[in-house]
C-alpha cells in the first residue's frame, strides 16, 4: 500500500482506491493504484495521455469493473454493487463528459430536467423551477428554450454542467471539463466549478491538463503515470517537486520518462544504414 | 472475441449472431422496464410507421398496378381474366405485403435508428444515460424495437389496401374487367385465416427483426463516422437477407 496516500487518508474519505488492477486488451492501465479524495475537496488527476484518467472515472462510476483491487466510494464497494445499487448511487454521482454528451433530441431545459422526470415524481411548476435554477447557476436561463445544436462548445459544457447537479450530486466527475474552450468560456466553467464546491460543498474529481487552471482550483492534484501513482500534492508544491516524472510534467518538457518517440526499432537499421547486430 | 476468431469470417459470422441473440434477450429482458417510457415507444411508432406511409402506400399502390397488368396478361392466356382479383390479393396478402413492407421499413426506418443509436454512442449520450442511472436498453433499445413490431403489420395492412386499390384501379378501370367480378371472386376466395392472418404473422416477425437488426447494428456500431456508415449499410444487407430467408421458412411452415 502507499504509504503517502496513507498520509491524507481521514475518516471523511469519500473515495478510495485501494490496489487498482486493470488490463484493456493487452494493454496494462493501472498496476496497484492507491489514492483518496476527501469529502469537500476538489482533486485533480493529471497524467500522460492514455494513462487511463477517463478510465479511473469510469471505475468510480462502476461503468468498467476494475481485474482487482477496491473502489470504495461513499462506503459502497463500487464492483461488488448489484445493478441496482449500482443506479442507486449514480444519482448521488453528477459526471460531466467531454463532449458534455446533452440528448441531441431535446431542449436544454428537457436536458436539464432528464433526471427528475426520469426519477423523481414532482409536480410540473417544481420541477420547472429547480431546473431553472440549476440554468440559473451557469447563467443560460435564457437559453432554456434552444437546442443542443444551437450551443457553442462552451455553452453546452454549462447545460451538461446543470444536469449533472440537478440531483445535488455529493460528487462530481469532470472529465476534462476545459478542452476545447477559449479563454472566457474556460474561466466560466473555471468559476462554477469553484463555487459549486464552496457553496454546496460537492466534492469534485478533476481530470484535466490545463496547470494554470487546476493551480486555481484544485486542492489536491495526484499524478498518474503507468499504472500508478508517481506524484501527489498541493499544485504549488507538485509543481517545485523535483522528481522526473513531476519536472516533465510541470515543466512540459518534449522527453523524459514519458519518451518523445514511441517505441520503435533502432533507427539506423530500420533506414537501413546499419546491419542489425546479430 | 480473441484474435484468432476474429481473423475468421465465418466463425466471426457466427460469433456476432450469437452476440446478436443475446441482445434480443437484454432488450427483452428490459422490455417491462421499457413500458414506463411508452411515451417513448409512442414516438418511435410515430416515427417508424406514420413517417413511412407515404413511401409505402407510394409502393403499394405501384405493386398493386403492376401486378395486376402482369397477371392479366397471364391469366388472359388460359381465359381466367375473371380471377384477376382473387390472385392479386393473394399475391399481396400472402407474399408481397409482408415482404416488400419489411424491405421498405428496413430502408427508411431500420438505417435512421442504427445511425440515430450509433451516434448517440460516438457522441456518450448511452453512457451518460447510465449515468443519470436510466438503462439506455430500457429507454432507447427496447422502444424502437417494440415500435417496429408494432408498426409494421399496421403498414403491411396499408400497403396491401392501397394494392389492392391499384390492381383495381388498372383491372377495371383500365382494362375494363366487370367490377362484380373482381370484387366477387377476391371476397368469395380470400380466406381471413389462411391468407390474411398468415400474412400479418409474417408481417409481425419481420418487424421483430428488422428492428432488432436496426437497433443492434446501431448500439455495436464503432462510435466513428466510418463505423457508423458500416454499421447503416449492415442494416440493410442484414435485414433484407434475414428477411427472405424468413419469409420462405415461415412460408413452408404455414401452408
Amino acid at each position: 500500500m502507499n504509504a503517502a496516500a496513507d498520509h491524507v487518508e481521514t475518516a471523511d474519505t469519500l473515495v478510495r482506491v485501494r490496489g487498482l488492477h486493470t488490463r484493456i486488451g493487452a494493454k496494462t492501465i493501472f498496476d496497484g493504484l492507491d489514492l483518496s479524495v476527501p469529502r469537500g475537496s476538489i482533486t485533480a488527476i493529471m497524467g500522460p495521455s492514455g494513462t487511463g484518467k477517463t478510465t479511473l472515472l469510469r471505475h468510480l462510476t462502476g461503468q468498467l469493473r476494475p481485474d482487482a483491487g477496491s473502489v470504495v466510494v461513499d462506503g459502497e464497494d463500487v464492483p461488488k454493487l448489484s445493478r441496482r445499487a449500482l443506479f442507486g448511487l449514480r444519482e448521488r454521482i453528477g459526471y460531466l463528459f467531454q463532449n458534455s454528451a446533452l440528448l441531441t433530441d431535446f431542449s436544454v431545459f428537457e436536458n436539464v430536467a432528464f433526471p427528475l422526470r426520469q426519477h423523481a415524481k414532482l409536480p410540473e411548476e417544481l420541477l420547472r423551477n429547480i431546473v431553472l435554477t440549476k440554468l440559473q447557476a451557469v447563467g443560460l436561463r435564457g437559453a432554456a428554450q434552444l437546442m443542443p445544436s444551437e450551443l457553442s462548445g462552451g455553452m453546452a459544457r454549462r447545460v451538461a454542467l446543470a444536469r449533472a447537479i440537478v440531483f445535488d450530486p455529493m460528487l462530481i466527475l469532470y472529465d476534462e471539463p476545459f478542452v476545447g474552450l477559449d479563454p472566457i468560456a474556460l474561466n466560466q466553467v473555471l468559476r462554477l466549478i469553484k463555487t459549486l464546491n464552496k457553496t454546496l460543498g460537492i466534492t469534485s474529481i478533476l481530470v484535466a491538463h490545463e496547470l494554470a487552471a487546476i493551480r486555481q482550483v484544485a486542492d489536491r492534484v495526484y499524478l498518474i503515470a503507468n499504472g500508478k501513482l508517481v506524484a501527489q500534492g498541493a499544485p504549488d508544491e507538485l509543481a517545485h517537486q523535483d522528481s522526473p516524472w513531476t519536472r516533465q510534467f510541470f515543466g512540459g518538457e518534449a522527453d523524459g520518462p514519458v519518451p518523445f518517440h514511441y517505441p520503435a526499432p533502432d533507427y539506423a537499421i530500420e533506414l537501413g544504414f546499419a546491419e542489425p547486430a546479430q | 472475441m480473441n484474435a484468432n476468431l476474429r481473423r475468421n469470417w465465418l466463425l466471426q459470422g457466427i460469433a456476432s449472431v450469437g452476440e446478436c441473440g443475446l441482445f434480443f434477450v437484454a432488450v427483452l429482458g428490459a422490455l417491462p422496464k421499457s413500458l414506463r417510457y411508452w411515451r417513448e415507444t409512442c414516438r418511435q411508432v410515430w416515427f417508424v410507421g406514420a413517417m413511412s406511409l407515404v413511401i409505402v402506400m407510394t409502393c403499394g399502390l405501384f405493386v398493386g398496378m403492376v401486378l395486376a397488368l402482369q397477371l392479366y396478361y397471364t391469366l388472359s392466356i388460359f381465359g381466367g381474366t375473371a380471377a384477376l382479383g382473387t390472385v392479386v390479393a393473394l399475391s399481396l396478402f400472402r407474399e408481397l405485403g409482408p415482404v416488400v413492407t419489411a424491405l421498405l421499413v428496413a430502408g427508411r426506418a431500420g438505417t435512421a435508428v442504427t445511425a440515430e443509436i450509433g451516434l448517440m454512442r460516438a457522441t456518450d449520450q448511452l453512457d451518460a444515460m447510465g449515468m443519470m442511472a436510466v438503462d439506455p436498453l430500457a429507454y432507447v433499445a427496447s422502444p424502437r424495437f417494440l415500435a417496429g413490431v408494432i408498426a409494421m403489420p399496421l403498414l403491411a395492412c396499408v400497403f396491401n389496401a392501397m394494392g389492392i386499390f391499384g390492381g383495381h384501379l388498372v383491372g377495371v378501370t383500365w382494362l375494363g374487367l366487370d367490377n362484380g367480378t373482381f370484387w366477387g371472386n377476391m371476397t368469395s376466395t380470400v380466406s381471413l385465416q389462411r391468407d390474411i392472418l398468415d400474412g400479418l404473422y409474417k408481417s409481425i416477425v419481420f418487424g421483430g427483426v428488422v428492428s432488432l437488426i436496426a437497433v443492434f447494428q446501431g448500439y455495436t456500431a464503432p462510435p466513428t463516422s466510418e463505423g457508423v456508415a458500416y454499421s447503416t449499410t449492415r442494416t440493410v444487407v442484414f435485414s433484407s437477407i434475414v428477411i427472405l430467408a424468413f419469409d420462405f421458412v415461415m412460408t413452408a411452415f404455414m401452408t
